[in-house]
C-alpha cells in the first residue's frame, strides 16, 4: 500500500472525533469521506462531518480584499501573507479502527495522537472498510454535530458510492440498512435516501 | 423441510392475543385462513392467518406521495419503514423433537415462540399430521384453497356429537352433506337415517349446470334403502319401505309445532290438550273422524272445550285429512320393518315426495324420530345392563333444522332432546341450515363439528360460532370465504379449524370411494412406516 500525502495533522481529539488542520488551505477533505490517522497499535478511521476556513487569530475577522479585477485565486496571489494568518479545519467523526490486523467498525479505545498525520483512503481502503455498516450507527448516534447526521451520511453514502466504482449492490443494502436506523425518523431518512438515491432514478 | 416459502418471522405474541408475524412476502400472496406454522426453538405451531396489516413505524410514511419517489427510495423503505405484518392464531403444537409419527401427536397451544421465529407455508406433511391421511375414519373432504393436499374429516369424531352444516342458499350444502353421508356410508361404522325433505340424496339430481349427479342410493346399492312417505312411488318406482304415521302417535304438541303451518289460533293448545285428557293417544282419531255439526258440539262440551275454539281447531286440522301417510291405525310391521332396517345397519333415506310441504316435513321428523330415539334407547340401556348387542351408532340428518330447533321448539322436539344429550343414547344429529341464528343457543353450543360456508348475516356468523374459542378470528375467517364450495370446517371433527375447498361430487368422487379404500393406508404406511393410528 503506496503511502498517500497526508491531508492535515490532528489538532484537537477526543474519544468521539479529531479536528485536523488541512494542510491545502480551503481544501478539506469532502464531506462524508474516510480518512484515517496511523497510530502505533494501527490505524483509526474517521469520518469526515465539518470544514471550516478562518483566521488563525479568533479574535480578528477576515475582511473582504477583492477589487476590480482583483477577486478568487488573484486575491491570494496579490496577499501571500493570507496563507500564513488562514486556515483549514475539518472535524471527522472516529468510526473504526484497525488492531492487530483486526477491523472493527467501533470506537477506537483511544483517541488519536494529537499532532499525528491524517490520511485519505485508497479506493481499496474504502472498499475494505464499507464491508459493513455498523459504524452508520455510531454516526447517527453522535450528537450536537454541526451538520444534521443524515445529511452527513446521505454525503458519505455519495463518497462510497463513487469510491466503489458506483456499486449499486452496496448502495441498496446501504439504502436498507440506514432505513432500519432511521425508520423511526421520517425526515432523516427520506434526507438520506433522497440524497443518496443514484442520478438515473431521480 | 426444504423448499417450505419462509413468510416472516414472529415480533410480538401473547397467548390471549395470538402471535404477530412480520412478513417478509407481499401480503397479497397471502390469504385469511391460511394455515401456517411457526418455528419456535423447541416447539412448531401450527397457526391461522387471522388479519394481514399494513404497518409503518412512523405514521408519517403512511402520507409518502405516491407518485414521483425514486424506485430507490421505496426500494429501502420497503420492508423495513413500511411493511406487513400478519396475525396469526396458534391452534396447535408440536414438540421439534418428536416427529409427526410419534403417537402424541399435536396438542393445544400453551405457550408461544420466542421473539424472531419463522414462520412458513404449511407444508404437505403439516396438513398430513394435524388432519390424518385419508383412508378409514379420516375422510378426505377437500383440499386448502391453495394448495392441494387432501384435508381429512375424522369421521368417528365427526359423528360422535350433534353436528351442523350452515351456509346461505347456493353454497353447496347439500353436496357437501352428500359428500359427507357417502364418506360415512363408505366408512361403515354408523348407520344413518336422511330426512330428504326435498328428495336429493337417494337418486340423480340435476345440478344447477345442468348436468346430473348421482344419489347415494346410485352409488351405495342395497346397503341405502329407500323409505317413501305414504303408498307413494319415488321417481316411478316403488320404495323399499312405506312410512305410514298412526294418529295415535301424534302428540298435541307436535301441531303446536307447526302452528303457523296449520294457522292456529291462541286456543287450540288449550282445545288439544282437553282432547288429550279425554281421548289419550285416540283424540286425533276422534278430532278427524267428527263430521257433523251435532258431533262436533258434543264432542266440545264433552271435552268442556268452547264450540267456537274446537270448530277452528277441527276446520284446521282437517287438512290432516288429506295426508295419506296418516292413518288412524297403522300395522305394527310397517314402522317396525324400518326400525329393524336401521338395527341392521341399513342407512335409510326417507323421501317426502309429493309431500314436499313443511308441514309434512316437520311433522314426521319429528314424529318419527322421536319412535327411533325410543327404541335406540332402549336398546341401549339394555346394552348398558347385558354388555351385548350394542346398538349402532345413529346418524340423523336433519333440513331446515331451525323449524325444530328454534329456541321454543328445542325444548319440545326430539330432536331438541338428542341434541342436547349428545350421545348419550348413540344418536346423534347433523343438521343441514341456512339460518343457523334461528336455532336454540344451548343446541348450537352442543353441536361438536361445525361445517360453515358463507353466511351474508352476522347474526348467522355469530351463532354458527357459539361457544367456540376465538370467535373473533374464526369470524374473520368466515366472512372471507367464496361463496361456493369453500367452508370453514371447525370443531370435534378436526384438531383445529381450517378452510377447506370442498371436493367436487363427480365422477371422479365416486370412482374414488371405489379406490380410497385400498390406497389410502398404503399411502400412509410409505410415509410413516407405520399404520395410521387417532390423532
Amino acid at each position: 500500500m503506496g503511502q498517500q500525502e497526508p491531508l492535515g495533522e490532528v489538532i484537537a481529539t477526543n474519544s468521539r472525533m479529531l479536528v485536523a488542520q488541512s494542510h491545502l488551505l480551503n481544501q478539506p477533505p469532502p464531506l462524508g469521506s474516510l480518512v484515517k490517522v496511523a497510530t502505533p497499535q494501527g490505524h483509526i478511521y474517521a469520518l469526515v462531518c465539518f470544514g471550516e476556513t478562518g483566521g488563525i487569530d479568533t479574535g480578528r475577522k477576515p475582511v473582504a480584499r477583492s477589487r476590480e479585477e482583483v477577486e478568487n485565486e488573484e486575491v491570494y496571489r496579490q496577499n501571500p501573507q493570507l496563507e500564513m494568518v488562514l486556515r483549514t479545519e475539518f472535524q471527522a467523526l472516529l468510526v473504526g479502527e484497525e488492531r492487530g490486523g483486526h477491523l472493527r467498525r467501533q470506537l477506537p479505545l483511544q483517541p488519536p495522537p494529537l499532532h499525528y498525520s491524517v490520511y485519505p483512503l485508497s479506493s481499496e481502503e474504502v472498499r475494505r472498510f464499507t464491508e459493513g455498516y455498523g459504524y452508520f450507527r455510531l454516526l447517527l448516534a453522535v450528537q450536537g454535530l454541526p451538520l444534521p447526521a443524515p445529511e452527513v451520511l446521505a454525503a458519505h453514502l455519495r463518497f462510497a458510492y463513487e469510491e466503489r466504482g458506483e456499486d449499486r449492490e452496496w448502495l441498496e443494502e446501504a439504502g436498507r440498512q440506514a432505513a432500519e436506523l432511521l425508520k423511526h425518523d421520517y425526515e432523516g431518512l427520506m434526507e438520506v435516501l433522497l440524497a443518496a438515491a443514484p442520478a438515473e432514478e431521480r | 423441510m426444504e423448499g417450505r416459502r419462509r413468510l416472516g418471522v414472529i415480533v410480538r405474541g401473547s397467548l390471549r392475543e395470538g402471535l404477530t408475524a412480520r412478513l417478509e412476502v407481499d401480503p397479497e400472496s397471502l390469504r385469511r385462513g391460511s394455515f401456517v406454522v411457526a418455528e419456535g426453538g423447541e416447539m412448531r405451531y401450527f397457526s391461522l392467518i387471522s388479519d394481514l396489516r399494513l404497518e409503518a413505524s412512523d405514521p408519517k410514511f403512511q402520507g409518502l406521495p405516491a407518485d414521483g419517489l425514486p424506485d430507490y427510495v421505496r426500494r429501502s423503505l420497503d420492508g423495513i419503514a413500511i411493511y406487513a405484518t400478519a396475525e396469526l392464531t396458534p391452534y396447535l403444537m408440536l414438540d421439534k423433537e418428536v416427529s409427526l409419527k410419534d403417537a402424541t401427536g399435536p396438542r393445544p397451544v400453551r405457550t408461544i415462540p420466542s421473539h424472531f421465529s419463522a414462520v412458513y407455508e404449511a407444508s404437505d406433511l403439516d396438513f398430513l399430521g394435524v388432519f390424518g391421511t385419508e383412508g378409514g375414519k379420516y375422510f378426505r373432504i377437500g383440499t386448502p384453497p391453495d394448495q392441494n393436499i387432501p384435508i381429512c374429516l375424522a369421521l368417528d369424531h365427526f359423528t360422535q356429537r350433534s353436528s351442523g352444516i350452515f351456509g346461505q342458499t347456493g353454497t353447496g350444502k347439500s353436496f357437501l352433506a352428500r359428500i359427507l353421508l357417502a364418506g360415512i356410508i363408505q366408512w361403515g361404522e354408523v348407520v344413518n337415517l336422511v330426512f330428504d325433505m326435498h328428495n336429493e340424496y337417494a337418486f340423480e339430481v340435476q345440478t344447477e349446470d345442468k348436468g346430473f349427479v348421482k344419489g347415494l342410493r346410485d352409488l351405495f346399492g342395497s346397503k341405502v334403502a329407500v323409505c317413501a312417505l305414504g303408498e307413494q312411488f319415488i321417481r316411478g318406482r316403488p320404495a323399499d319401505f312405506n312410512l305410514l304415521i298412526g294418529m295415535e302417535e301424534v302428540e298435541p304438541r307436535d301441531l303446536e309445532l307447526l302452528a303457523e303451518e296449520f294457522n292456529l289460533t291462541s286456543t287450540a293448545p288449550t282445545v288439544m290438550d282437553s282432547l288429550y285428557r279425554r281421548y289419550g293417544q285416540g283424540w286425533l282419531s276422534k278430532l278427524l273422524s267428527l263430521e257433523t255439526k251435532e258431533e262436533l258440539e258434543a264432542c266440545s262440551e264433552e271435552t268442556q272445550s268452547n264450540y267456537q275454539a274446537f270448530d277452528a281447531l277441527w276446520r284446521k286440522l282437517s287438512v290432516l285429512r288429506g295426508k295419506d301417510y296418516l292413518r288412524p291405525e297403522v300395522p305394527y310391521r310397517a314402522v317396525e320393518d324400518i326400525l329393524l332396517a336401521l338395527e341392521k345397519g341399513q342407512h335409510i333415506i326417507l323421501e317426502f315426495g309429493q309431500y314436499d310441504d313443511l308441514l309434512d316435513y316437520t311433522l314426521v321428523a319429528n314424529i318419527f324420530s322421536r319412535r327411533i330415539y325410543q327404541r335406540w334407547r332402549e336398546r341401549t340401556e339394555e346394552f348398558y345392563r347385558t354388555k351385548r348387542n350394542a346398538p349402532k351408532h345413529l346418524l340423523i340428518t336433519l333440513e331446515e333444522a331451525h323449524k325444530f330447533l328454534s329456541p321454543a321448539a328445542a325444548k319440545q322436539t326430539i330432536f331438541g332432546t338428542i341434541a342436547r344429550e349428545m350421545r348419550k343414547y348413540n344418536v346423534t344429529l347433523m343438521v343441514i341450515d341456512q339460518r343457523p341464528s334461528g336455532i336454540d343457543d344451548e343446541v348450537l353450543s352442543q353441536l361438536g363439528t361445525r361445517v360453515a360456508a358463507r353466511l351474508a348475516d352476522e347474526a348467522d356468523i355469530e351463532a354458527v360460532l357459539t361457544a367456540m374459542p376465538r370467535r373473533m378470528e374464526l369470524a374473520g375467517i368466515m366472512a372471507g370465504l367464496e361463496d361456493r364450495q369453500q367452508v370453514l370446517l371447525m370443531g370435534h371433527g378436526v384438531p383445529m379449524p381450517v378452510v377447506v375447498s370442498t371436493r367436487p361430487y363427480d365422477a371422479q368422487f365416486y370412482k374414488d370411494l371405489q379406490a380410497e379404500k385400498v390406497g389410502a393406508e398404503k399411502f400412509f404406511e410409505e410415509l410413516y412406516g407405520r399404520r395410521p393410528s387417532s390423532p
